[in-house]
């Protein structure tokens, strides 16, 4: 019975249908879906919307009972309580107390976990740091812009140092900056040794920050496996050259010609439309 | 700084994480919580304001005497203006501020961030109920001292006055006056005025559970606060109906098992009614008031009971 060895999330034939009530028919959200990840892995769900992301999750945090197979978290079944000490969760488009503060938000939820006063006031502190909220602590969250509340939300996820964080869209709605710093969170997560699981309809967010992805289509797995064996190209190089003149290039792709490779590709790369947003707001907020 | 980070020292699991109470058994801690956010919630919500009508009202009705009641009416009339719009204005607010609650959570999607936390369903119930009941409870605190204050006023004003008004009219033996006041007192402030409004705050704690088993099964606020209300009258109006079903001689048998089916499953609200008998002076005994709270809390379990069995099927 060893901790280690335990995994953090073990889906196992997960059928969920939702039961139409009177003329409407019944929806499969989930088919027989079944993955594991292991303790301080970050596994990211994609699929497009509709294909059963959020309810696979629901399913694992209690919310909603499965109508087939199992799923457990650190091996404490989901239908029980105790299933959801070492949990974190933050859902899609997560809504909290507007009335409380950031700080109360905190401490909110860092009670119901039964974190004692001592403990959950310096954890507190600590969170606020981690997220970037400290300027916003004793501000109501009436007032939180999205990306705020979204990092409020990832803070009350961690509140009770839990080993397990599952993320409902985290970036879903936020812009590019605010979308960076949550990836950036979950960066230094991974470092922490804590596991994740993140849903995502943004692809290149995902490549980002996971170990492990699984493509999620009409409630059933379509492909699963590690990230670099997903989409790296295995029999092609890239070469990047920084002030190469003209000359030089026409040399390589003669030498390539003559050594019996294919040359397939030449030009300059283009920085993303994102990097090209973040590098020119950098700085210029707050 | 050092014996803090002695105290907190235990708590720390070797893994690094932060030891969470044993138990996942109904708890205090979890339900004070729910409780303490859910009264600030009706706090910062501003859901106090309607006292200050209340405080209107009784002021009002304490200054102007438009019916030229005399002394000892006027009182009666106070009180009696008194007692029901606190009766009314908290079964009101208890039932309003009950169904504001669990459908907006629900709506917020407030509720997932909650019961993903190891949060029983049954905690999340009653910690909502005894937040409502909490606001409801001061709220009645503060109408009483209200109603107390404007009336103990109103009654010492009322006893010099006519008291100076008789001796200046001469005539009065001293027995004569001193039955004059007693007459004003018995109308006056009095411990037996704490029966009525306790009846008031029983009858609140059962509409707040019957409301919460109604807004588990809906799904909006709105059609909380209209099944709360027709549950209300209908609470109010079904005994009245029974009497007359039952002692009707045509009485048939469709028509005793139907008010017995309406009687099973809505709350009968005329075990409250003691208001009318205070204000005429009827003295409540201590067993009426001891059986009044045992069925207060029989409603209210009975009521909690059913809301968790539906809570704890639903689909979030
Ligand atoms: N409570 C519900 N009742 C009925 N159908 C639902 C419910 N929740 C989700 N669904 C359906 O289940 C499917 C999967 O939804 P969801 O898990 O939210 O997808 P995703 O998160 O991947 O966008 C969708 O077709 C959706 O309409
Ligand atoms: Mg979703």
């Amino acid at each position: 019975m060893s901790e280690k060895k335990t995994a953090a999330v073990s889906i196992d034939g997960l059928t969920k249908v939702f039961r139409g009530a009177l003329a409407r028919e019944s929806v499969v959200a989930v088919k027989e879906l079944s993955l594991e990840v292991a303790p301080g892995e970050v596994y990211g769900l994609i699929g497009p919307n509709g294909s059963g992301k959020s309810t696979t999750m629901k399913v694992l945090l209690g919310l909603i009972r499965p109508s087939a197979g199992r799923t457990a978290i650190f091996g404490v079944d989901s239908t029980r309580v105790e299933s959801r000490r070492q949990v974190g969760f933050l859902p899609e488009n997560p809504y909290f107390y507007r009335h409380l503060t950031g700080r109360e938000t905190l401490q909110f939820y860092g009670r119901l976990c039964g974190v004692g006063r001592g403990a959950l006031r310096a954890r507190i502190d600590e969170l606020l740091e981690l997220v970037e909220l400290g300027h916003a602590a004793r501000r109501p969250l009436r007032g939180y812009s999205k990306g705020m509340l979204q990092r409020i939300g990832l803070a009350q996820a961690l509140v009770q140092e839990p080993r397990l964080v599952v993320l409902d869209e985290p970036t879903a709605g936020v812009d590019p900056a605010g979308s960076r710093k949550i990836r950036d969170l979950i960066l230094e997560l991974k470092q922490r040794g804590i596991a994740v699981v993140l849903s995502s309809h943004l692809l290149e967010q995902v490549q980002e920050v996971c170990d492990r992805v699984g493509i999620i289509f009409n409630g059933s797995m379509v492909q699963e496996g590690r990230l670099e064996d997903l989409i790296s190209i295995e029999n092609q190089t890239e070469i990047i050259l920084k002030n190469a003149s003209a000359d030089l290039l026409e040399r390589i792709r003669d030498l390539a010609e003559g050594a019996d490779a294919e040359f397939v590709k030449m030009g300059q790369p283009r920085t993303t439309l994102e990097s090209l947003f973040l590098r020119e707001t950098e700085g210029r907020e707050e | 700084m050092s014996s803090r980070e002695a105290d907190r020292k235990p708590r720390v699991k070797p893994g690094g994480t932060v030891a969470t109470r044993r138990g996942i058994g109904a708890s205090a801690g979890r339900i004070g919580t729910l409780a303490g956010t859910t009264f600030l919630q009706l706090l910062r919500m501003k859901t106090f304001y309607f006292l200050l009508i209340f405080s209107i009202l009784v002021v009002v009705a304490s200054t102007f005497n438009v019916l030229h009641h005399t002394g000892e009416q006027h009182l009666k009339l106070l009180k009696d203006v008194a007692l029901g719009a606190m009766s009314l204005f908290t079964s009101l607010f208890a039932i309003v501020a009950t169904a504001l609650l669990i459908p907006s959570d629900l709506e917020d999607r407030t509720l997932q961030t909650i019961l993903a936390k190891p949060v029983p369903r049954y905690d999340y119930i009653l910690g909502k109920l005894c937040g409502v009941i909490l606001v409801v409870a001061v709220s009645v605190v503060v109408m009483d001292l209200i109603f107390g204050a404007v009336l103990y006023a109103r009654e010492e004003m009322m006893v010099a006055a006519e008291l100076a008004g008789a001796t200046e009219s001469g005539g009065f033996a001293e027995e004569d006056l001193a039955v004059l006041e007693e007459r004003l007192r018995s109308q006056g402030l009095n411990w037996n005025l704490q029966n009525a409004v306790a009846a008031i705050f029983l009858k609140s704690c059962v509409i707040c559970a019957v409301t919460m088993l109604v807004s588990t099964i809906a799904s909006t606020s709105l059609f909380t606060i209209i099944v709360g209300f027709v549950i209300f009258f209908i609470g109010h109006l079904q005994s009245v109906a029974r009497d007359y079903w039952m002692h009707a001689l045509d009485a048939g048998l469709w028509k005793r098992l139907f008010s017995g089916l309406v009687a099973l499953i809505f709350p009968d609200f005329q075990i409250f009614n003691v208001v009318d008998g205070v204000v005429a002076g009827e003295v409540i005994p201590l067993g009426a008031m001891t059986r009044m709270a045992g069925l207060t809390i029989l409603y209210v379990m009975v009521y909690s009971m059913v809301a968790y069995l539906v809570f704890a099927d639903r689909e979030l």
